[in-house]
């Protein structure tokens, strides 16, 4: 019988194999992006679609920050705030990616298409 | 060695199991299509644990072929789905059987529900919708199959140590 040695309910293996799917999440492809949402203070909210390049000069909180829509990518060229935290996260292409400036108090992400698989 | 008659009898119990079971799931509304538990595997995994791949392999085409006959959905896209992923992830599982000394029957419920949904949304891919959007659902299917594979497998070694005795005495 080829059954013996199988009595453990879990053995190392297992552990393998689950950080391994687990893991392989990380690796598999994000949705490309469809548009880009910027919202200031909260408040005030633009919405631009990805596909069309554009430069934005967005007047936040301390001053203005300009953003740049290129080949369906979008980043942060020039901001007012002192760690400049926000220019360095560069380019976001892809859904939920986003960037955040606190104290200009700009808030830019990519949302997708929804793909809802009811395509059956 | 186990007589011919009741290695007979194991199989078809086993069969039928598999095969009531998958068309009883599929009355299950499922969330995303394609999406669920796959409880028919753990005849399919027991089969081959206890007889080996060429039972198994017959078990898992019949679930796939019985099973859509009965569903009236013979011969459609989901019966080429089903059937697919049922013979790759016996495939697989035979594998990891036979060479993964460390693997339990949790892993390797698992490794079959991956391959059986992998091997699905590729196929989706590659006949239906070639330009397609199934890539990026991916994660999503791959996270289900792992929740899917320890369910079955936990059930699966529940039976397999009920069964074990069982199956020896006859």
């Amino acid at each position: 019988m080829r059954s013996s040695g199988r009595y453990r309910p879990i053995k190392i293996g297992d552990i393998a194999i689950i950080i391994f799917f687990l893991s392989s999440l990380f690796f598999l492809p994000k949705v490309p992006g469809e548009k880009v949402e910027i919202r200031v203070d909260n408040s005030k909210e633009f919405i631009y679609p990805l596909s069309k390049d554009r430069t934005l000069d967005i007047k936040g909180a301390i001053g203005t920050t300009r953003i740049v829509i290129k080949d369906g990518r979008v980043k942060v060229t020039k901001a007012p705030c002192p760690l400049k935290l926000c220019k360095k996260v560069g380019w976001i292409s892809k859904k939920g990616e986003q960037i955040i400036c606190i104290p200009n108090k700009v808030y830019i992400r990519i949302e997708g298409e929804e793909y809802d698989g009811v395509t059956e | 060695m186990m007589e011919l008659q009741s290695k007979i009898a194991y199989i078809s119990v086993f069969t039928a199991a598999s095969i009531s079971i998958f068309v009883v799931e599929s009355y299950i509304p499922q969330p995303i299509p394609g999406i669920r538990l796959g409880l028919a595997n753990i005849f399919i995994l027991l089969t081959i644990i206890y007889f080996g791949f060429k039972e198994g392999f017959l078990v898992g085409i019949l679930k796939s072929f019985m099973g859509s006959l009965l569903l009236g959905r013979l011969l459609s896209p989901s019966f080429l789905f089903s059937i697919s992923g049922t013979i790759m992830s016996v495939i697989i599982m035979w594998l990891a059987i036979k060479f993964g000394k460390h693997i339990s029957l949790l892993g390797i419920s698992i490794i079959g529900a991956e391959i059986h949904t992998i091997t699905q949304i590729l196929l989706a891919t590659i006949l239906f919708f070639p330009e397609a959007s199934f890539i990026y659902l991916l994660p999503i299917y791959v996270l289900s199959a792992l929740v899917a594979g320890s369910i079955t497998g936990t059930i699966s070694y529940l039976l397999f140590t009920k069964l074990e005795r069982k199956i020896e005495i006859a």
